[in-house]
């Protein structure tokens, strides 16, 4: 029963792997402008038309639509996502080395979100009411409804400019670079992951078992530390999962405004320079990653709750 | 219940909210705390700068491409045989003398003692191996630059005994120690090309975070004087339009930019005595081409725009002084008679209007666009948004619609406008180019030659051609200025384009770190000997 | 006149906010009357002004009263966001009825479609999508649409199937009624509201989005009065013209807010379950 469901889930993502596939090299086949010409503009040389139409031929853009995609997608299936026209380098080769810059920076903020979320969530869910529970509240307010890019602008001007405390230019290594980054991604996530612990505590407290454990006489913080807490951790696991998917494909307009190196900004970048097979790749990279993720997330959530487990 | 409580909630995030509307409204003090991370000067082991550019090309290869080329010269890795001084004349550089009787044979020596930053000798072997591969490298297309566009060599021979290399043109070329001080002809050391592109500039590439950043440190061996930094980081950026440049620079990250693109930020730099600003009259044109295939045939239309479009106003207060308005193709500052030509069609809405409707060219239907012969005028204008071109073309469309003529702007990357440049598909398109590549404006004035006129509008006058086939053979330099200023004249009376003005190149250094950061007006040069560290 | 005070005590955080929802849908509408300067108007030589008493929140780049294109910019983004709401709405309520309905091979296309488009950051395909297709308004909201619709579809879907198993739903179809007439008359009405719901909760974080894709350049395009592309303008004069980037970041943030609280509010109004 349980291979079996695995074997299913397996075979969903190859499937919509192949949708995605399909469309992205679709609407990159519609799209208007010509990347042969784009590819020789990019190198600062407007050539004749039958060069051009040479190119096209040698790069096996004259063929009809399903056999582009069909060799495209073969190659694809070798690990060969073409070569990137405004890089002039193979599309892997320029993904795997923007990977880890934005896995960076997800985890980073990631991290950041968790030391924020978690103590006010718990604080507001153990003290409704209170001044901590209506600040949290006006601070999710605040966070679900701002744009990020413009909390990255203020960020920016205020402590790297106004400030100076931290460095402008997120180029090159060192971990200052992430931070303005990482807290303008961290901001809005934090407003919706303290709100999730808030409730999913609240819940949690009111199960049987806490109200036995305090009809035994278990004292309060033990019952809070051992018991509420781990269980009400579990569902915050699938959201990490799941944001961490996200947000690798949610990085590119904050990559944006701090210039930092990664895939969203090569993704941006690739877009506005028409670069085809540089798009087309990052889309199904992003789509794979995501998926796997979530892959994981599924089996990791059976392992850690036991409850599941049983139900199975 | 609830309700009360989300109400109080929204209270506090009013709160919240205007105290953050609070802090933006903040004045504009400098914080002074600034030293805090000026250290970067000097760390560990020697003498360092911190710069940030934009980045044009991944490469500083001279056989890539133009910018691929320039990149080379402008970090301070590659050099030419040649080189511009700050009154764009050629100076000597690599090559220490020439003769030539015909300007068809010349006989270059190269200067005893000038090395790579490996420590290989620059021997006349080495320079014309260099040069056989940028033309090998053009030949078999493994590379974009093209250097049979200012010359071509029947022959190429090297003679070590005698120091010299001896060049033989394809015919009499007058200008060619200008044209062997474009980027493309920087001479490289071909033993290791394939793995690195060495140079005799005063700094070596030492390692390349792709996108990010560039490591440089201090050539030992150079050729020409004392080299002031042990090693140099070059900061790169991709952002063309925001003020990433800038707030490194005020934040105290980097010592020393290039170009503010930004107006307001060049206007806070000229205003704090923190900073230097080096501020140069440019010989980059900014200007807008006109499609003759197209409405803008009409030359009525051209005439109104002309009148419409207040080109004062557009560089000194929508760009702030990045451009300095003006009328010819030629930069007022180079010396081909700027003065001596008449612009009729100064700055008048008045005159604008009264053009179009002399010319039949009104709003009839009454939409509050005008009409040519009953169709609706549209114009497609591109633009790019290198060196505020984009702020041009939106203060352009603004002006045309004042005067009842639509016009939208798109804004596209560099390669997209090129290649829609070269099908032909605009009305009016952007552009900004050095119109004396090689210290002469002769090619640029063949944009407007028939001849090769097709991919920037295809305009065309008899009357321009004769002019410009003459001064391509003129060798007498009194006649050549003439016929340079008759070429100018005729664009400004056919109002074959429009000119905005002359993009003023700028170099921003804070003044308690660096020293002698002055921009060159050719803007093959960015970091050179004389950028130091304050004592 | 009794039930409304009624409904006010009643639902009192609903009537502030849809009061303030109002607001800003009239400042949309009325842009004109208020606006103090035409949004487009530009006088090129009075640039980058601060705020003051002529113009209140000051100039832009190109001179233009940037007050007014705040005013404006509520249009654009209100109908952007509007518009993509009620398409991914319609699309995707009807889709899931369908499955819903259906079931079996009609099912199994629109939910493996729907699995691809929720298995999927959406704002990478967003852009993807936007960029691709051209930058400009109406393409941002059919990417967008894109790639939002299957929430709405798989929602719609499960109230298909609960209403479907309902005892009416079997008498209308033993009474031969078509089915055309079933889906409109029966399932439609019954899953209306909680569409309704979760299409106002969204109207927010579409805005949100709408306002992203142009900032990155891929929605509304120069010089149209939109906020995201304010911001974009505004980003290059951040330390010598902060207010043009604060007053269009401020506009977009208040309306969100709005309408954040305004979905949550009506939630609790449409379905009394959930307030206590």
């Amino acid at each position: 029963m349980k291979k079996h469901a695995l074997a299913n889930r397996l075979l969903q993502i190859v499937i919509v792997l192949f949708g995605i596939s399909f469309l992205t090299f679709g609407l990159t086949y519609i799209a208007p402008g010509d990347p042969v010409r784009a590819m020789y503009a990019a190198s600062g040389t407007i050539p004749e038309d039958e060069i051009i139409e040479e190119t096209r031929e040698a790069l096996g853009l004259q063929e009809p639509f399903l056999v582009q995609y069909g060799n495209w997608l073969l190659g694809c299936l070798q690990g060969d996502f073409g070569k990137s026209y405004s890089y002039n380098k193979p599309v892997v080769e320029l993904m795997l080395g923007r990977l880890w810059p934005t896995l960076k920076l997800a985890l980073t903020s990631l991290a950041l979100m968790l030391v924020v979320a978690v103590p006010l969530g718990i604080l507001s869910a153990t003290h409704p009411g209170g001044l901590v529970d209506y600040l949290v509240r006006g601070l999710t307010f605040v966070g679900v409804a701002m744009p990020n890019f413009w909390m990255g602008l203020l960020l920016l001007y205020f402590f790297a400019v106004k400030l100076n405390w931290l460095p402008v230019v997120s180029a090159g290594q060192g971990f200052d670079k992430l931070i303005l980054p990482a807290v303008t991604l961290a901001f809005a996530m934090a407003a919706k992951y303290t709100r999730q612990v808030r409730t999913a505590f609240l819940e949690e407290m009111n199960q049987d078992y806490v109200i036995g454990a305090r009809c035994r006489g278990i004292p309060e913080r033990v019952i809070l530390w051992c018991h509420v807490l781990p269980n009400s951790m579990l569902p915050l696991v699938t959201l990490l999962g799941l944001s961490l998917g996200s947000l690798l494909g949610g990085t590119a307009v904050v990559e944006v405004i701090f210039s930092y190196p990664g895939l969203g900004s090569l993704a941006v970048g690739a877009i506005t320079s028409m670069d085809y097979s540089l798009i087309q790749g990052y889309v199904l990279w992003i789509a794979l990653i995501y998926m796997v993720l979530n892959f994981l997330v599924d089996i990791s959530y059976t392992f850690l709750d036991p409850r599941i487990k049983e139900m199975r | 219940m609830k309700d009360r409580q989300r109400i109080l909630a929204v209270i506090c995030a009013l709160g919240m909210l205007i105290s953050l509307a609070g802090c933006g409204g903040s004045g504009t003090e400098k914080n002074p705390k600034e030293e805090a991370r000026s250290a970067s000067t000097e760390e560990a082991g020697g003498k360092h700068l911190n710069f940030s550019c934009y980045q044009y090309s991944n490469s500083i290869d001279p056989i890539t491409n133009v910018n691929a080329s320039w990149c080379g010269l402008r970090y301070g890795v590659t050099e030419c045989l040649f080189r511009f001084n700050e009154k764009v004349e050629v100076e000597t550089a690599i090559c220490d003398s020439y003769e030539t009787e015909d300007f068809q044979t010349w006989i270059l020596h190269i200067r005893d003692g000038v090395q790579f930053s490996n420590g290989n000798r620059v021997t006349p072997t080495v320079v014309k191996e260099s040069l056989d591969r940028l033309y090998q490298a053009e030949a078999d297309k493994t590379g974009n630059s093209t250097p049979s566009q200012y010359v071509t060599f029947d022959s190429i021979e090297a003679d070590d005994a005698a120091g010299t290399v001896t060049l033989v043109c394809t015919g009499v070329t007058v200008n060619l120690p200008g044209i062997l001080a474009y980027p493309w002809y920087a001479v490289v050391d071909t033993s290791v090309i394939d793995t690195q592109v060495i140079g005799t500039g005063p700094y070596y590439v030492t390692n390349v975070e792709e996108n990010s950043t560039m490591d440089f440190a201090k050539n030992p061996y150079y050729w020409d004087g004392e080299v002031p930094y042990d090693t140099y980081r070059a900061f790169l950026t991709t952002d063309d339009q925001g003020s990433m440049k800038a707030m490194a620079l005020q934040s105290g990250d980097v010592d020393l930019v290039e170009n503010i693109v930004t107006a307001s930020d060049l206007e806070a730099f000229k205003e704090d005595p923190a900073y230097y600003v080096s501020t140069t009259a440019g010989v980059r044109l900014g200007n807008t081409y006109f499609n003759y295939h197209g409405v803008l045939e009409n030359e009525a239309l051209r005439q109104a725009i002309q009148y419409a479009v207040d080109d004062e106003t557009m560089c000194n207060v929508t760009v702030a002084g990045l451009y300095t308005a003006g009328c010819s193709v030629l930069p007022s500052s180079l010396p081909y008679g700027y003065e001596k030509l008449k612009d009729p069609f100064v700055y008048q809405v008045e005159k604008a209007k009264e053009v179009l409707d002399a010319a039949g060219i009104v709003d009839a239907d009454g939409d509050g666009f005008r009409e040519l012969h009953g169709d609706k005028i549209h114009l497609n204008y591109l633009a790019y948004s290198s060196r505020n071109l984009d702020d041009f073309a939106q203060a352009v469309a603004i002006s045309l619609e004042a005067i009842g003529i639509q016009c939208t702007v798109t804004v596209q990357d560099y390669d997209t406008a090129l290649a829609n440049q070269s099908k032909g598909n605009f009305d009016l398109i952007t552009s900004n180019a050095t119109v004396v590549p090689t210290g002469d404006p002769t090619g640029f004035l063949g944009n407007f030659y028939s001849g090769n006129s097709d991919t920037y509008g295809y305009y065309a006058n008899a009357q321009y051609d004769a002019a410009y086939e003459e001064l391509l053979t003129a060798t007498d330099k009194e006649r050549q200025q003439e016929l340079i200023l008759t070429l100018q004249q005729i664009l400004i009376d056919d109002a074959a384009t429009l000119v905005h003005g002359y993009y003023n190149s700028t170099m921003v250094s804070a003044v308690d770190r660096v020293t002698g950061a002055d921009i060159a007006p050719i803007d093959y040069y960015w970091i050179t000997t004389n950028i130091a560290p304050v004592q | 006149m009794e039930n409304f005070r009624q409904f006010v005590k009643e639902y009192p955080a609903f009537t502030i906010f849809l009061v303030l929802a109002l607001g800003v849908v009239a400042v949309a509408v009325f842009a004109p009357v208020i606006a103090p300067q035409d949004p487009y108007e530009a006088i090129l030589a009075n640039a980058v002004q601060p705020p003051g008493r002529e113009h209140w929140f000051g100039t832009d780049k190109m001179g233009r009263d940037l007050f007014s294109r705040v005013l404006y910019g509520t249009r654009t983004s209100l109908a952007a966001s509007l518009a993509l709401v009620a398409i991914v709405m319609a699309v995707g309520t009807l889709l899931g009825l369908l499955a819903g309905y259906f079931g079996g091979l009609v099912d199994g296309v629109i939910m493996r479609l729907s699995d691809m488009m929720i298995s999927f950051p959406g704002m990478v395909l967003a852009i993807a999508v936007a960029g691709i297709l051209g930058a400009n308004m109406t393409n941002a909201v059919i990417a967008l649409s894109l790639v939002s619709w299957s929430k709405y579809a798989r929602l719609s879907r499960s109230l298909a199937l609960k209403i479907k198993s309902r005892d009416y739903m079997a008498a209308a179809r033993l009474t031969g009624s078509k089915t055309s007439h079933i889906l409109w008359s029966y399932l439609l009405p019954n899953a209306l509201p909680t569409m309704l719901v979760t299409g106002a909760t969204d109207i927010g974080s579409m805005m949100l989005e709408i306002a992203g894709l142009s900032f990155l350049g891929f929605g509304a395009q120069a010089p149209t009065a939109e906020w995201g592309l304010m911001l974009n303008e505004g980003r290059a004069y951040m330390t010598a013209a902060p207010w043009l980037m604060v007053f269009p970041g401020l506009a977009i943030f208040m309306t969100v807010v709005v309408f954040n609280l305004l979905g949550d509010s009506l939630r609790d109004v449409l379905d009394p379950r959930c307030s206590k």
